[in-house]
């Protein structure tokens, strides 16, 4: 009924404390994120903060959600709708960007 | 279900369906992103000064306890593929109580907005002042619209655990819930990831 | 089972099949509503679509008579000017929302999607129910709601006038349209994994109709455009009831902000329209000329791009809003690259025509007419991406013209191709085709008749959305409405016809087209569970041969065995 997994090689699953590291890791890029906000760093202040939210939501897919086992579909799946969302707003931002006041 | 020993995994259909369940939910909330992007484009400092008005306790808390909740329902997930149901029967409730914290949490933080009259609504008063009232105005409309949304989803995501905790005592059906659990663990913690992008967009803008 | 003996138990040639004594299709699942209203099998969740669809067309279809009716004087005199946006309001929204998006997709789709590739049913049957529904309820609250009172804002709902001015029943019109939104979001879900994963044996991705290419890329962009059209409507609510939003330059915010969002959804589902159709015209194309499709995989990557790019030209809607000129000219390249796609499909069509063996079949005679109506369409598509000439022919019936060529000349008569096309395998009869050549052919002429005078309009200036106009565009609206008229009695005899065929038309056998494809390799109507025994897939798609016609496709390879 279904066709052949795509993967081949064994995956060795997560141990418990893999979990609790994740978490650690979780915690300290918020504190991270926390800290730096506090720091003026002008401009970089938002890419920071967005590169750190970006860690963090890899931790949380790669991890917690089992990308790293995960079929290529689902991983697919789970980027699409990010890169959408940046297409839509850069393209609007190539308008909103270069409107003469 | 049993991953003790490594083994290849691969997705269920359910899981395939669920995963683009979630590409579409990342859609949704990209358009509220979209939204603050391109008002925060037009606003920058009106953007800055509001969003110092947000409770940055409650808010960073509210991350932590959001992200512990994930950590939990991960580990129900895997405790129920080890066969270790009585594990799942605490951490599933603990990713309720988690879960259910935040709300109370993000309640008593709308409380406080509404008493510092922080609310952009016409007919209230809006406590702000600056050169751009209206930008910070749209500061606050964004940040209610988008938490409010996210504890929308969040609130489902309880129902959904709390179902599970019901599915996992009576122990009917291990591999389904197994499965269902996993399921409902996906969509946890998008809801969590939403936040994680929600958390520094709207209280860590400019805290200096 | 080799295609051989398919041919042999499956001839057009032979007498009907006798069906073998405990035998029955889905169509003996139970007679009754509830049997219908509880059903998990796609091919009733097909005919439930079908059905509710045609009342929407219909209903759809009297607010174009009435259009038409006050079109075809200069004087606003018919109905008032606040009736009239009223009135093109809801022909738009029934049209676009709970006619054209899910009518090839849930229906065709729904019914023939798991039969193409070998499979049982659906990924998710009950979320196929469930999709329904939600259908049926928003699109049913709406209409009510339209009645009621209406909507004067336009099916586009542009601010300012949505969010601050219109005195209608905006609010309920989203709502109902959010919700069935979320119809087509499950949809297209259930497609994509469907798709992935309940493929037959053996049933590679480039040995696929090119239909089932045409439904996931469809499904591709139900998924991906519909959500953001689902928020963007709840953040317009929200500005309309609580005064406050970022789409009010009042308040700060930007009413092209609304724009970008609502097109970068409205945009992409112009594919959702017509991509299906284009699936379609492959399925009907091959048959009728017995040839294999000109260049499959150039057609099956030509789907995908357009269904890529397609996301990227939405601002060429907004050319005249206020966007910046640098937009302007992003998506207006980009438009022009989304036509090469698509003009690689028409120059395959055509290349599969050639040194084909044709037959005039009533659903070859509406797919030749898809191909050049929709031809016709996507050129005077490319004028109007060109940012100069838009400037002068935005905003008047030279568009009204162009989208209504790819809609109606295209989706539509694609769809009825389809119909026609695969009558006898939902139905398990045969319809009348001296009628049905007739209609398509009495469809095609007053299709003609109706759309195009409107190019000529709108190159005069004729404004679109006006209930009233100046005199010397009086003649061109005549001929307009005439035409209109000679369509509506068109689209009507197919529904005479085939509805007497259900109960007077000749028993079809399995495959009376002689036709590729797995859904051909079972009983008409198919049994619940749609094979007896799996399917076993062609060696390739459209396997066709075209100096012998009469042979079933498949069957000249192993003739030479």
């Amino acid at each position: 009924m279904t066709s052949t997994p795509s993967q081949q090689e064994p995956i060795q699953p997560l141990p418990v404390a893999g979990y609790v590291w994740v978490w650690l890791a979780l915690m300290v890029l918020l504190g991270l994120t926390l800290a730096s906000s506090y720091i003026r760093l002008d401009g970089f202040n938002t890419a920071v903060n967005f590169v750190i939210a970006g860690m963090k939501a890899g931790l949380v897919a790669y991890f917690f959600m089992r990308l790293r086992s995960g079929d290529a579909l689902v991983r697919i799946a789970a980027v699409i709708g990010v890169l959408w969302a940046f297409t839509l707003t850069a393209l609007t931002l190539v308008d909103v960007l270069t409107r003469r006041p | 279900m049993n991953a003790t020993s490594a083994t290849v995994r691969r997705n269920t259909d359910e899981e395939v369906g669920l995963w683009v369940f979630l590409a579409t939910e990342v859609l949704f909330f990209s358009v509220l992103l979209f939204g603050y992007v391109v008002t925060r484009i037009h606003h920058p400092q009106a953007f800055a000064l509001a969003s110092k008005h947000t409770d940055i306790v409650l808010g960073s808390v509210n991350t932590a306890v959001l992200l512990t909740s994930s950590l939990t329902i991960a580990l129900s997930s895997v405790s129920l593929e080890m066969g270790r149901r009585r594990a799942a029967l605490w951490l599933l409730p603990a990713t309720l109580v988690l879960g259910a914290t935040f709300l109370a949490l993000k309640f008593l933080e709308y409380a406080h907005d509404i008493h510092e009259q922080l609310v952009p609504l016409p007919w209230l008063h809006f406590s702000l002042s600056g050169p751009d009232v209206a930008g910070e105005r749209l500061f606050f409309y964004m940040y209610f619209v988008m938490t409010g949304a996210h504890a929308v989803h969040l609130i489902v995501g309880l129902a959904l655990v709390a179902a599970m905790i019901v599915k996992v005592a009576r122990n009917e059906n291990p591999d389904h819930s197994c499965g269902a659990v996993e399921l409902t663990g996906l969509y946890w913690h998008l809801v969590d990831i939403v936040w994680i992008f929600l958390y520094p967009m709207l209280y860590l803008i400019s805290r200096t | 089972m080799t295609s051989l003996s398919a041919a042999e138990a499956a001839s057009a040639t032979a007498p009907a099949m006798p069906a073998p004594a405990a035998a029955s299709s889905y169509l003996d699942e139970g007679f009754n509503l509830w049997s219908w209203l509880t059903t998990k099998d796609h091919k009733r969740i097909a005919i439930l679509y079908a059905v509710s669809i045609t009342a929407f067309f219909f209903l759809g279809g009297a607010a174009a008579t009435l259009i038409r009716l006050e079109l075809a004087t200069p004087q606003g005199d018919i109905v008032s000017a606040e009736t009239y946006n009223k009135i093109f309001t809801a022909h738009g929204v029934i049209m676009v929302w709970f006619f054209l998006i899910p009518s090839i997709p849930a229906t065709l789709g729904n019914f023939l999607l798991p039969l193409m590739i070998g499979a049982r049913d659906l990924a998710f049957p009950r979320l196929n129910l469930l999709s329904w529904y939600l259908y049926v309820a928003g699109a049913l609250f709406t209409v009510g709601m339209l009645i009621a009172g209406g909507v004067d804002t336009g099916w586009t709902f542009y601010t300012p006038f949505s969010t601050m001015f219109s005195s209608t029943y905006v609010v309920y019109a989203l709502a109902g349209v959010f919700v069935v939104g979320f119809s087509s979001i499950l949809t297209g879900l259930n497609f994509i994994v469907t798709t992935h994963r309940l493929r037959t044996a053996g049933l590679t991705w480039f040995r696929l109709p090119l239909f089932v290419w045409a439904i996931y890329a469809t499904s591709l962009i139900l998924v991906l455009a519909t959500p953001v059209l689902a928020m963007t409507l709840v953040l317009l609510a929200l500005e309309r009831l609580f005064g406050i939003g970022i789409f009010d330059p009042a308040l700060g915010g930007d009413p092209l902000l609304f724009q970008h969002l609502f097109w970068f959804y409205s945009h992409p589902a112009v594919y959702i329209m017509v991509l299906p159709a284009m699936g379609v015209a492959s399925e009907v194309i091959t048959c009728f000329a017995r040839k294999p499709v000109f260049g499959y995989r150039m057609m099956a990557y030509a789907i995908v791009a357009i269904a890529s790019i397609g996301f990227l030209v939405w601002g060429h809607h907004m050319f005249v809003s206020g966007q910046s000129m640098y937009a302007g000219m992003t998506f207006s390249l980009l438009s022009y690259l989304v036509a090469i796609p698509s003009a690689i499909k028409v120059f395959n069509w055509t290349a599969t025509l050639y040194k084909g063996s044709i037959t005039f079949d009533a659903p070859m005679l509406y797919l030749l007419g898809f191909v050049g109506l929709f031809m016709v369409g996507g050129m005077t598509g490319l004028f109007l991406a060109s940012l100069a000439a838009d400037v002068h022919l935005t905003d008047t019936y030279f568009v009204v013209a162009h989208f209504h060529y790819i809609m109606v000349g295209g989706s539509v008569m694609a769809y009825l191709g389809g119909i026609h096309y695969w009558w006898p395998k939902v139905t398990g009869r045969l319809y009348p085709e001296s009628w049905a050549r007739f209609a398509a052919i009495l469809i095609f002429a007053g299709f003609n008749m109706t759309f195009f005078p409107q190019y000529l309009l709108g190159v005069a200036g004729m404004p679109r959305r006006y209930h009233q106009y100046a005199p010397e565009f009086q003649l061109l609206n005549v001929l307009s409405s005439a035409g209109a008229a000679i369509l509506a009695l068109g689209y009507l005899l197919p529904l005479v016809y085939l509805s007497w065929s259900l109960m007077r038309g000749k028993r079809a056998p399995p495959n009376p087209w002689n036709a590729a494809g797995l859904e051909w390799q079972t009983a008409s109507p198919p049994p619940p569970h749609n094979f007896d025994s799996p399917p076993a897939p062609p060696r390739k798609p459209y396997d066709y041969d075209p100096t012998r016609p009469e042979a079933l496709p498949g069957s000249a390879a192993a003739a030479q065995t």
